[in-house]
């Protein structure tokens, strides 16, 4: 059904000369072998932060917010940091699924799935923050806007939390639904192998009663793209979204209008990044290096590089504009708060600069962009690095703003703000866990529409080139 | 016949085992399981014993969950008390006594409660003004340390049995040992009972004496006592070291009349010159017009070259050139003021007083600014005496000791001698209200009442009476100390009889004791100043004295109080503790202050040096030094770096190291060094000469509310957050501050169109009432007295050191104080800073909830049950003015006691039961998780408007104010209606437009809060000549 040109030099997006049932064999086996030590340690790790995540989040709510060390003057510190970040690491799935999709990009089959996993994970750990930085959490229910018995109490549509709340809602519902309506196929494959009555009654229910008839797999596509069309200003609204919290504000360093674009390319950005750390990791310990490529690798680390120079671009123009403007609250907040070293926070800025834009520039060379290590390596360094750009962005703004007088002393977490932040490690890598063991970590369907696209027709290319060398290949071929 | 048997079975006929087996069970049936396993009943819980258990464990569950439950005791009365309706708050005149300090207030009582102080404008003294220890003395009459009964030993007795007890001990030489007495009756009490007791005698004890003051006025005016003094008639004023706006005398009072000369007429602009000679940095020096900084010791040599200096001779002994050429200025000033010049100073050293009243008398002071046609009573005690007394009690000739008020075993600088001596005294009685250093040592205690709960009087100086009335039924079983004396006198009248018999007689009968009870002062008729005749003969011999006196070398040390804490009086007061001191606005601790020069030596700490500077700001954590004073026991504490302090001196607060009887809030704050100071002569001398100075390596958190202190920044001057000039530029360039803002605001269409034409919104008509406050940063001495009223107002939480080091301070208002100019002798100026009731709220739009909006009388209001502190509007308000709950501190939350380690025993003991009834039942307390920020006390503007309402007619000024500018002593705040032409804020608005700016006005924000902008009567350094120049290139 797919008819596109076999390209001789396109690498294959499968390797190992996969039939359509081998397929099925490497992705399903793993769910229907026992987990391995591996899994378990991984997982009880992860249960394990997931828990200290929770009594931390127990203190907090119990014991009020004076748990973390935020102050009169920094008023979110550490939570609304970790918000940004997971919210934005939460760009990658749908930005692979959706836009990839619409862009026929036949590559995004192998790790679409994962991603897309990780993005709903991601912003399920995102959501935690605003809910819990709440100091009446169990109150938190007045942000939706239904109707009450209050009178005219109603919410406050001004606000970018409540934009926010919407948005953040609304992301998290297509995105699952996206994922889920990949799901069912694959579900239907798992049931229709199963040996046990409960497993076939689980997958069964899963799979929504589907039996890969055509008008199935018609509505399926079609559902596809409409997902995919409602996912694509979501990845652009969401991130620009969040980006209004400071883009409105008042304060200097937050009252800034480029920061749409700026937040939505470190998304893109960062959830590139996470999703290359996962990757890595998941096609070694499932062995799925036949259809987690290097290709794949070196197509994403192409994303990074180019959204790294993006952002590093958004932050030379801060830089510019602080001078620029003449606007001596924000000259100090962008020359002396950040850019300064030796300012109390001189070291975050430069640890975002240092890991957002210098390092990712490795990726010009195609022989980094395809070495596991140099990626796996430089995934973690531009996550991390993401993290500094929201700390700088909201703890050097809050710290020093308008009255010298109001300056703030040191903010440094405590152990139950950082504990907050490992619990949604914790809870991150539950779901991760879980979802490794009991879903496909590939789209087994939509893997197998890209199996003939380049790879036989590639292998024997290639083995001319071998053969002849790759000047003679070049002579032959340009006749 | 009659014992024939019926039987309906064989068995029953033949009555076998069996037969009686089964009658006696309760089934004759065979019961299955019993068959099967007979162990169900043998089980150790049988039906019924289950049903016995299930019943004990649900009473004892229900039970036990009840004993937690709150009972909330709300007892309504059967009978109304006359005068009392509920909600409707009493107004009782009373006076603040304590120890020396009079004040006339006016005790707020809600349903029998006190619950506030506010100035009695009645008083020609005060005006109305307060202070901060007066708005705080509420909260200690709920003190829960305060000593509850009498006791022997300790030990709970009854009055009858103490009084039997001292009876018996009382005889020989008794001496009364108290702390300045200034109630005429009082003192009636006292000659009663030194009568009875032959031999007996009536010491006075200051902690921080004004004997040298006292002893030169007596050498060379003939009397012991204080002259009043007329700070609002001197066009010149100097003070060498006397704080007189924080702790000296009566500085509520000089305060007011300070302020007098500073307000500006901006048509006829006219101010005082107040230049300060001093060695820290205080409250009066940051205030001054001109500061120059000398050393301790050199404080006679400063008098006596300013003396020399008025009569002609040059300046000399002097070799610090700034310090020469300021006693030059300052004699040039005084001089061409003469008949309005006023020089004060704190030595308490008679010799360096005696030359100041030589150079006030050269100035022709007395009669135009020092009026000795009534003297001060507020501090009588000289050194001395008490030395004298600690001898005599060493030497075994003192039987029995009464204290009251006095505490010399904490505050006398060898209060180990005094302790020792103590013990040789056969009966000792303590009246104090605590169990604090002294009483601990006594036998007998008999707690006096707290003054709100006492009769009396006081006289503040001769004629000015104020009376003393209860304005709540003693809570313990405690008793005037006057009765005590009374009764063991052989007095049959009781001391409120003894008051009520005074004044009937005095006053005219008891209506004139009512009218005098109600007014709560005595007013004498006003009397033109008077001088006094001036015996110069000590003079000579006091010139001699001090310039003979030995220069020190070293490292020198001043120990000083605080406006908050005193002598120590205020140290187990939370609100005074959590108060930030002015000068350093450091709470709950007491420390080293050093000069930025020192620093750099001693600590390596270089504050020119961006870096360090901001490492030195950004952590609590400060260094740890090690202070030895001529072989005394050391001291450790931290250090800060204050501007405004001579470069080889240090200083060190008094008052801290309290023993923890005397309250939670004293338990580990700061070190008692009282013993560093020195008996010299006749006086206390607190000051010592080199000093030894040694980092022990340590840090140890200093809480301060503020860290940075100027408002420029490497990136530009923040003049849009405070604007500040000189008297000779504001009179050459009277619009320059209006024209600076109308230069900011040209391209959002100057000062007039700003509000519409900066926004893209629609911009609303504001009819009715628009409250709008200013405050005039020429008046405001940066005392505090307005934060701890707006404590005491609006239930705002007390949190304890460790929560203000995390800046989680709670109070509403702050006043943030700048530097500017030279970093080792700065320019200072203090802005009061509360919500600025933005009429363009940043706060408002960016809650998702809508729980802060905007009322139509201009109020940016916060709405408590609707917030779920999400803080983007404490992050978005530029003023930084929202506080946020970051735990229960109020006890009000949803999980109930659950705080015990997660906030300090000073919050916890906040809120016991006892401590709770100074809550003001108008204001509701916070829950924990809610923002909060100053509301304009609507509380009180809704009273206002309600009582005009009533009556029928416009709202006017009287009906409303809030705390903050009722307390003020220098009423540097006004507040009202800014709709209203006839209201005192528009006036002050329409009045002072040149001095009129508005914070960060650029932001488009619109704050209702506006200030007037400081100037300082000096001539600027080259400095600003040169950043004018700048500007004009």
């Amino acid at each position: 059904m797919h008819l596109k040109y076999e390209s001789q030099l396109r690498e294959p997006l499968v390797y190992g000369d996969k039939t359509y049932h081998q397929v099925t064999e490497d992705i399903v086996r793993p769910i229907e072998a026992k987990p391995t030590k591996l899994w378990y340690v991984g997982f009880f790790i992860a249960v394990a932060l997931l828990m200290f995540g929770v009594y931390s989040v127990y203190r907090e709510v119990t014991y009020g917010i004076g748990q973390w060390n935020l102050n009169k003057t920094i008023g979110w510190g550490w939570d609304i940091t970790n918000f940004v970040w997971w919210v934005g690491i939460g760009h990658a799935g749908t930005l692979i699924s959706a836009i990839l999709l619409l862009f026929r990009q036949g590559w995004r089959t192998g790790v679409n799935r994962a991603a897309e996993a990780m993005t709903i994970f991601a912003v399920m750990c995102a959501g935690q923050f605003p809910i819990f930085h709440m100091g009446r959490v169990w109150m938190a229910f007045f942000v939706l806007p239904y109707p009450n018995t209050r009178g005219p109490l109603w919410t406050n549509f001004n606000s970018p939390l409540l934009w926010d709340v919407f948005a953040i809602s609304t992301y998290f519902t297509v995105s699952l639904l996206f994922w889920y309506s990949g799901l069912l196929p694959d579900f239907a494959t798992i049931r229709d192998r199963a040996k046990t009555k409960l497993r076939k009654y689980l997958y069964g229910v899963a799979a929504f009663g589907w039996t890969g008839s055509t008008k199935h797999w018609q509505r399926h596509e079609s559902l596809s793209l409409v997902l995919a069309g409602l996912s694509t200003p979501l990845v652009l609204s969401v991130h620009t979204i969040v980006s209004f919290d400071f883009a409105t504000s008042v304060i200097p360093g937050w009252h800034t209008t480029i920061f749409p674009p700026y937040f939505v390319a470190g998304a893109v950005f960062s959830g590139f990044a996470m999703v290359q750390s996962l990757m890595l990791i998941l096609r070694k310990v499932f062995g799925m290096e036949d259809y987690i490529t290097l290709g794949h690798i070196e197509a994403m680390n192409k994303v990074i590089v180019l959204t790294g120079s993006i952002v590093g671009c958004a932050y030379l123009t801060e830089l510019f504009m602080g001078w620029y403007s003449q606007n001596k609250y924000e000259g100090y907040t962008f020359w002396y708060s950040r850019a300064n070293l030796f300012s109390p926070y001189g070291w975050s800025y430069w640890g975002m600069m240092a890991c957002n834009v210098i390092s990712p520039q490795i990726f010009w060379f195609r022989k980094m962009r395809r070495n596991l290590f140099v990626t796996f390596f430089m995934s973690v360094i531009v996550n991390i690095g993401m993290w500094f750009e929201r700390f700088v962005i909201i703890v050097t703004s809050l710290y020093r703003d308008y009255l010298p007088s109001s300056w703030s002393v040191y903010y440094s977490p405590t152990p139950w703000e950082m504990g907050f932040y490992l619990g949604t490690f914790g809870l991150f890598f539950t779901c991760f866990f879980l979802f490794a063991k009991y879903f496909p970590v590939i789209a087994v369907a939509e893997i197998k529409y890209v199996l003939k696209t380049s790879g036989e027709s590639f292998k024997d290319g290639m083995d001319n080139i071998e053969e002849k060398g790759s000047e003679e290949f070049a002579h032959e071929y340009a006749h | 016949m009659s014992d024939k048997k019926y039987w309906q079975s064989f068995g029953e006929l033949n009555n076998s085992e069996a037969y009686q087996q089964a009658a006696k069970d309760e089934f004759k049936e065979e019961l299955p399981f019993e068959s099967a396993d007979n162990g169900f009943l043998q089980a150790s819980t049988p039906r019924r014993d289950f049903l016995k258990y299930l019943g004990f464990s649900t009473a004892a569950a229900a039970l036990a969950a009840s004993c937690e439950m709150p009972v909330k005791k709300a007892i309504p009365f059967v009978n109304r008390p006359e005068d009392i309706l509920p909600g409707v708050a009493n107004y009782y005149a009373t006076t603040y006594v304590q120890d020396g300090d009079v004040i006339s207030v006016l005790a707020k009582v809600r349903d029998g409660r006190p619950i506030k102080i506010e100035g009695n404008t009645m008083s020609p003294i005060t005006q109305g003004g307060t202070s901060a220890r007066v708005q705080a003395s509420v909260l200690e009459l709920y003190d829960t340390a305060r000593l509850r009964f009498p006791s022997i030993d300790n030990k709970e007795v009854t009055l009858e049995a103490i009084d039997k007890a001292v009876a018996q001990g009382l005889g020989g030489a008794v001496v009364i040992l108290t702390s300045t007495v200034t109630s005429p009756t009082t003192k009636e009490v006292i000659n009663q009972f030194l009568a009875k007791y032959p031999g007996s005698r009536h010491v006075q004890y200051d902690a921080v004496s004004y004997t040298g003051l006292l002893l030169a006025n007596e050498a060379t005016y003939g009397k012991r006592a204080i002259p009043t003094y007329r700070f609002d008639k001197a066009k010149a004023i100097v003070s060498i070291g006397a704080d007189f706006l924080g702790t000296w005398l009566s500085p509520v009072e000089f305060a007011k009349q300070y302020s007098k000369g500073k307000k500006i007429d901006e048509k006829n602009p006219v101010m005082s010159k107040h230049i300060h000679f001093e060695t820290v940095a205080s409250t009066t020096g940051s205030n001054a017009d001109d500061r120059f900084l000398h050393r301790p010791s050199e404080k006679g040599a400063v008098v006596l070259a300013l003396y020399n200096a008025i009569n002609g001779s040059g300046v000399s002994g002097i070799s610090d050139a700034k310090l020469k050429a300021g006693i030059e200025q300052a004699a040039k000033v005084l001089s061409a003021n003469k008949g309005a010049a006023l020089v004060v100073s704190d030595s308490n050293d008679t010799n360096v007083q005696i030359v100041v009243n030589a150079i006030n008398e050269a100035l022709q002071a007395g009669g135009n600014t020092i009026d000795w046609s009534a003297t001060y009573n507020y501090r009588q005690g000289v050194d001395a005496d008490f030395a004298k007394l600690v001898e005599d009690m060493n030497a075994g000739s003192v039987n029995t000791l009464l204290v009251y008020g006095a505490n010399p075993a904490y505050s006398w600088f060898d209060a180990k001698k005094f302790a020792d001596a103590l013990k040789k005294v056969k009966t000792t009685v303590s009246f104090n209200p605590k169990a604090d250093e002294t009483t601990q040592l006594c036998k007998f205690s008999i707690p006096d009442h707290h003054y709100l709960e006492s009769w009396g009087d006081a006289e503040a100086k001769t004629g000015y009476f104020s009376l003393i009335q209860p304005t709540i039924h003693p809570l313990f079983k405690t008793r005037q100390w006057q009765d005590s004396l009374l009764k063991w006198s052989g007095s049959t009248t009781d001391y409120l009889g003894f008051v009520k018999a005074y004044w009937s007689a005095k006053l005219g009968g008891e209506a004139g004791w009512n009218k005098a009870l109600q007014d709560g002062v005595i007013v004498p008729a006003e009397a033109p100043a008077t001088g006094s005749a001036f015996n110069s003969a000590a003079v000579a011999t006091a010139t001699g004295a001090i310039s003979s006196a030995k220069k020190s070398d070293g490292v020198e040390l001043v120990l000083y109080q605080k406006v908050g804490v005193g002598d120590g009086q205020g140290a187990a007061n939370p609100w005074l503790q959590e108060m930030p001191d002015p000068v350093t606005k450091a709470t709950w601790d007491n420390y080293i202050i050093v000069s930025p020069a020192m620093a750099k030596s001693l600590l390596n700490i270089d504050l020119t040096n961006n870096g360090q500077a901001d490492a030195y700001e950004v952590n609590p954590d400060k260094k740890v030094v090690r202070v030895t004073v001529n072989g005394k026991a050391p001291v450790e504490l931290p250090v800060l770096i204050i501007p405004g302090t001579q470069a080889n001196t240090i200083g060190i607060a008094v008052g801290y190291g309290r023993t923890p009887k005397v309250g939670k809030a004293a338990e580990g704050v700061g070190k008692n060094v009282y013993h560093l100071a020195s008996l010299n002569g006749s006086a206390i001398d607190f000051t010592a000469s080199n000093v030894k100075l040694e980092l022990t390596g340590d840090k140890y958190p200093v809480a301060l509310t503020q860290t940075h202190n100027i408002y420029d920044t490497s990136q530009g001057k923040r003049v849009e957050v405070m604007k500040e000039l000189t008297l000779a530029d504001f009179i050459k360039k009277p619009n320059e501050i209006r024209e600076d803002r109308e230069k900011e605001l040209a391209p959002y269409g100057g000062l007039e169109k700003f509000e519409k034409q900066a926004t893209i919104y629609p911009v609303y008509d504001r009819p009715g009432i628009k409250w709008g406050m200013s405050v005039d940063l020429n008046s405001c001495v940066g005392c505090g007295a307005c934060v701890v009223a707006c404590n005491a107002e609006n239930n705002i939480p007390v949190v304890g050191k460790e929560e203000v080091a995390r800046f989680h301070d709670m109070h509403w208002m702050r006043i943030d104080r700048y530097y500017s100019g030279d970093i080792d002798n700065p320019k200072v100026v203090f802005q009061p800073l509360m919500c600025q009731h933005c009429d363009n709220a940043p706060c408002e739009n960016v809650c998702p909830v809508a729980a802060t909006n905007h009322s139509s009388e201009g109020l940016n209001q916060m709405t408590y049950n609707r917030c779920i502190g999400t803080r983007y509007c404490a992050n978005n308000c530029p003023f930084k003015v929202r506080r946020f709950n970051w735990a229960d501190y109020t006890g009000a939350d949803s999980f109930p006691d659950n705080q015990r380690d997660h906030i300090s025993d000073v919050t916890m003991m906040m809120n016991d039961d006892l401590t709770r009834m100074v809550l003001n039942p108008d204001v509701t307390v916070r829950s924990r998780g809610v923002i909060e920020k100053c509301s304009f006390c609507v509380q009180r503007l809704q009273e206002g408007k309600l009582k005009a309402k009533k009556d029928s007619r416009p709202l006017n000024d009287s009906d409303v104010t809030t705390a903050c500018a009722q307390a003020c002593p220098t009423n540097a705040i006004v507040f009202g209606n800014a709709n209203s032409t006839e209201s005192a804020i528009t006036k002050t608005r329409q009045e002072n437009p040149q001095r009129l700016f508005i914070s960060l006005e650029q932001l488009h924000v619109l704050p209702n809060v506006n200030y007037l902008a400081k100037v300082r009567n000096t001539v600027e350094e080259a400095d600003v000549a040169g950043k004018k120049e700048a500007e004009h290139a």
